[in-house]
């Protein structure tokens, strides 16, 4: 570093009580994390770091100030409306092959099938956890009323809180609902933009790979922090959702250095789905569980599910390429995770399900009711949810019997010990059965 | 100097430090969680405030803060060749009307169009290369058009028209993402020659053309089955919007659409079949018709005429472009205001644009919209004035641009579903989108990457004089790449970027010139100021 050129020019007029450039003390000393930590706590854990200079770098232990997040949950939304009735197929309702003469999966070929429900055969890479008991579905949920649309009903299912205008996510109030505040603890993967579920006033964080959460300019040669110093200064009061997010983002990006620093490749010879975001995804949330740095909640999405056409058979079409990738990229993740499975908890989930009749393009349009997959720690395995009977008319779809916050309200009370009251407001959930008590 | 724990300062004049800003001071200065706009100032802030009041550089121009701002909305970013192109014009409102007349030369979209082998190419010609193996997939053809389009941006004359043909290509949105085999580029050309123009002509441009067709499964739609994709769409997002329309008007709107047919497999041929339209009575939101005919073609451009006029149309449209040039949470009665004049002008758009710029909401709305990660990013390269060349060789920056885009988050036109991508500061505010801004800021800052076909400014052009304050020097910086004054928080921000007091000299012998331009160059952009508009 070469030496400034201090003088104190007539035009120069601020005023330097000091007469030196230096400040004070206790700002200098204060290492990167201590400085992030102090200026952007916005309550909750006081990070404290010992700091001491060799030569001009900072060596320094940090007391974590992110805590461990006992137990995961991750939500994989099947963006675009996935066909539950494919992945999980109701073959003793005797409308379901009568209503879909080209595209009906026989039930000689279904997986893990009992008399009445059966699995797509693509899931083949999930029946071991299928037949240790670790994955349900349940069938025959969704929004208490109908809604086709799409964005409609995205949101409905997100925000999950009828009857108020406030757009704030429900993944958003479960993580809202103590006193630690730290944007680590909720992560969106795979994806620069939140979903609906996790806005609102809790902090949250959206990682497209690990590798893009780094300050830039914050490198080897920049030894005396000012990169992050000048960030803080320049958005400390900006107000917004930027100024938000930007704060946010200063603090996560320190306390992701566990996940960053870990190793890429897959553990326990995982292998996820080659050119798949949702392999990736999935690989990514591996790390980051494995990285310890408070994620309570996941979110991931994938799709589309879209299948107005070319959903197809059980020989070509959307529906068995995408199966395939969704059963290995699920599986894989279950492997990388190994001994850590046994905190995780998946939850699939979509804004709506597909319409009963097949079209005239091997497709089918948008309906009502789906089916939920629970996988990994705490759950109970096997079918849940009662069973309407299909009806073969245009327009039919299948019924809801189950509102979905009932299986979401099983899963957080379970697991993670969170209140549903809080988390799904005015709405009283009823016993699904497919979580073990804590 | 010593700290209290006894470990040695290296040297006083490197070190930033705010007077009286104690590790209480911090804590008191901590900032809450959302929306926090300003929290108290603490004796330490004041005397930062006071260390860092910002000087003026005035030989830098710059324009007045409401013609700013007009510019920051209708323009990818403001610049000093803009401001001349306005001065010229005779101020603003000037500027649009030329601006929205067309009157200003597209050169620079021809010039870019010739780019890429794909761009110009005609259908048959890209199902060629496609079936010749030439091309991989139909989604490099769409590749080499997000490129397009942001080249297109950052050194366009017609601002307003790119601005305006994005607009409309969101509100009817495709994926560029191969879905459409080789329709996406002539359907972003044709939404783009219609950007200015009427609504009611838009509309059946967007809806009738191959691309939507092969989209939303119209191409496949037939009267046995009329599929529902495209009838719901066309009325829950491109025109009269949620809780208008029922499911019967869904029912009915699939129905009249019936007929269009493209050949998938060989030539990729758009026809209309009457052996797949559906005939009979239809009632859709207020629309009803015999469609008697086989032909069901006049029924339907009756039915999108209704549409176009429809109120409900009007509304969505105008609400739209309130929050795309307003705020994410437009005042009703501007909304309202845009609505009548939208229908009163016969769907024609200009008018609307007018009356919005004339608007005391658009004119008081100023820094309230956070730029999209792709329009940070061709803000990024106009503000560097960093030049897109003819892409030659495989990481020419014409090329990597896309690439760029996603790590912002946003590869133009990408969005994954037919509502197309948000445009509000809540979807483009998260961590990722904030460290790839980042990211990419500071790559450029530096001409690290993309650094092949590209021209950009000498570092020592970035310098106006032979020797100036530091303070000066941010000013002019600040001029120079966000046309304003700077601010105590920029200069301080500055400072600690690069290790400067306000009253340092720079020269071009300056080590913030010889090796930290970049690390100074990225405050600027890595600022509210240019990370919203």
């Amino acid at each position: 570093m070469s030496h400034e050129t201090t003088d104190h020019a007539t035009d120069h007029a601020t005023d330097n009580a000091t007469g030196d450039a230096c400040g004070c003390p206790e700002y200098a000393a204060l290492s990167r994390r201590g400085l992030l930590r102090g200026t952007l706590l916005a309550g909750g854990v006081a990070g404290a770091s010992a700091s001491a200079m060799f030569g001009s770098a900072f060596m320094e232990t940090s007391y974590a100030a992110t805590r461990s997040a006992p137990r995961v949950l991750v939500v994989l939304s099947m963006r675009g409306a996935v066909d539950g009735m494919s992945l999980v197929v109701p073959h003793g309702d005797p409308v379901y092959a009568k209503a879909r003469p080209r595209i009906a999966i026989p039930g000689e070929s279904l997986l893990a099938a009992n008399g009445f429900f059966g699995l797509h055969p693509e899931m083949a890479p999930l029946l071991p956890l299928w037949q240790s008991g670790k994955v349900a579905a349940v069938h025959a949920t969704g929004l208490p009323v109908p809604n086709r649309s799409h964005f409609a009903a995205m949101e409905e299912v997100e925000d999950a809180d009828p009857g108020t205008t406030r757009r704030v996510g429900w993944l958003n109030r479960l993580v809202g609902r103590d006193s630690y505040e730290h944007p680590l603890q909720a992560i969106q993967l795979g994806a620069a933009a939140p979903p609906t579920s996790l806005i609102g006033p809790s902090h949250v964080a959206a990682v497209q790979q690990i590798k893009d959460m780094k300050l830039s300019g914050h490198d080897k040669w920049d030894t005396k922090n000012r990169r992050p110093r000048s960030m803080n200064t320049m958005w400390r009061r900006t107000g917004g959702p930027l100024g938000a997010g930007a704060r946010r983002a200063l603090r996560a990006v320190d306390d992701f250095a566990p996940v960053r620093n870990g190793a890429a490749t897959p553990r326990n010879g995982a292998s996820y789905p080659g050119n798949s975001s949702l392999g990736d995804a999935l690989a990514a949330a591996a790390r980051t569980i494995r990285g310890d740095v408070g994620a309570e909640v996941i979110t991931i999405d994938h799709g589309s599910w879209d299948h107005h056409d070319n959903l197809g058979t059980l020989a070509w079409g959307q529906m068995q390429s995408m199966t395939r990738e969704f059963s290995q990229a699920l599986a894989a993740f279950f492997t990388d995770l190994g001994g850590l499975a046994s905190k995780v908890t998946v939850v699939t989930l979509s804004e709506f399900g597909r319409r009963t009749r097949e079209n005239a393009n091997y497709g089918l349009d948008h309906g009502h009711g789906n089916v939920m997959l629970l996988l990994g720690a705490g759950v109970k395995g096997g079918y849940y949810g009662t069973w309407p009977g299909l009806t073969n008319t245009a327009d039919a779809d299948l019924l809801v019997t189950t509102d979905y916050r009932s299986v979401l309200a099983e899963v957080i009370t379970q697991r993670l010990g969170a209140s549903p009251a809080a988390v799904f407001p005015r709405f009283s959930p009823t016993p699904v059965g497919a979580v073990l008590s804590r | 100097m010593t700290h209290g724990d006894g470990t040695a300062v290296s040297s006083p004049a490197d070190e930033v430090g705010t007077p009286g800003l104690t590790r209480r001071g911090l804590a008191a200065a901590a900032v809450g969680s959302v929306g926090t706009a300003v929290v108290g100032a603490t004796a330490g802030e004041a005397a930062a405030g006071r260390r860092y009041r910002p000087r003026r550089y005035r030989a830098t121009k710059i324009p007045g803060s409401a013609t700013r701002h007009a510019l920051t909305r209708f323009s990818y970013g403001w610049t000093p060749q803009l401001q001349r192109q306005v001065a010229k014009a005779g101020g603003f409102n000037r500027w649009f009307d030329r601006q929205l007349s067309g009157s200003y030369s597209d050169g620079w979209y021809r010039t870019t169009a010739d780019w890429w082998p794909t761009t110009n190419a005609s259908r048959d010609r890209l199902v060629g290369m496609v079936d010749s193996g030439a091309l991989s997939s139909f989604w490099q053809v769409d590749i080499n058009y997000q490129r397009w389009v942001l080249a297109r941006r950052t050194r366009s004359h017609r601002q307003v028209q790119e601005l305006m043909a994005e607009f409309w290509e969101h509100h009817f949105h495709i994926p560029a993402q191969g879905l459409v085999g080789p329709y996406r580029v002539s359907y972003g050309k044709k939404l783009r020659s219609l950007a200015l123009g009427r609504f009611d002509a838009l509309l059946p441009a967007a809806v009738l053309h191959p691309a939507m067709a092969l989209y939303l499964s119209n191409a496949n739609s037939s009267r046995s089955a009329p599929n529902e994709d495209l009838g719901r769409e066309l009325l829950e997002l491109h025109t009269v919007g949620r809780g208008n329309y029922t499911e019967r008007d869904v029912r009915d709107s699939a129905r009249l659409l019936t007929g269009y047919r493209v050949d998938k497999w060989r030539t990729w041929r758009y026809t209309y079949d009457t052996a797949h339209h559906w005939t009979g009575r239809v009632s859709i939101v207020g629309f009803t018709h015999p469609n008697a005919a086989p032909d069901g073609r006049d029924a339907l451009r009756a039915y999108l005429r209704h549409l176009a006029h429809h109120p409900a149309t009007a509304r969505r449209i105008a609400h739209k472009l309130a929050v795309r040039f307003i705020s994410d949470d437009p005042p009703a009665s501007v909304v309202d205001m845009l609505t009548r004049v939208y229908l009163a002008n016969d769907t024609r758009i200009a008018p609307v644009l007018r009356a919005l710029v004339r608007s005391p909401a658009f004119r008081s709305a100023r820094m309230r919209k956070v730029r999209t990660p792709d329009e940070d990013l061709v803000a990024t390269y106009r503000a560097l004035n960093a030049r897109l060349q003819r892409p030659r060789g495989n990481s020419a920056a014409a090329d990597g641009i896309v690439w760029q885009a996603r790590t912002l988050g946003n590869m133009p036109y990408e969005w994954g579903s037919p509502d197309g991508r948000p445009d509000t500061a809540d979807a483009w505010s998260s961590t990722a989108r904030f460290l790839g801004s980042l990211d990419v800021h500071y790559m450029m800052c530096g001409g690290w990457w993309p650094n092949e076909h590209i021209a950009y400014r000498r570092r020592r052009a970035w310098l106006p004089r032979k020797s100036l304050r530091f303070a000066k020097f941010v000013d002019h910086l600040s001029r120079r790449m966000l046309g304003r004054s700077s601010t105590s928080t920029m200069l301080q921000a500055a400072c600690e970027a690069t290790g400067c007091q306000p009253w340092t000299v720079i020269t071009p012998d300056h080590r913030v010139m010889k090796w930290e331009l970049p690390r100074l160059l990225t405050v600027f952009l890595d600022s509210p100021y240019h990370m919203k508009r």
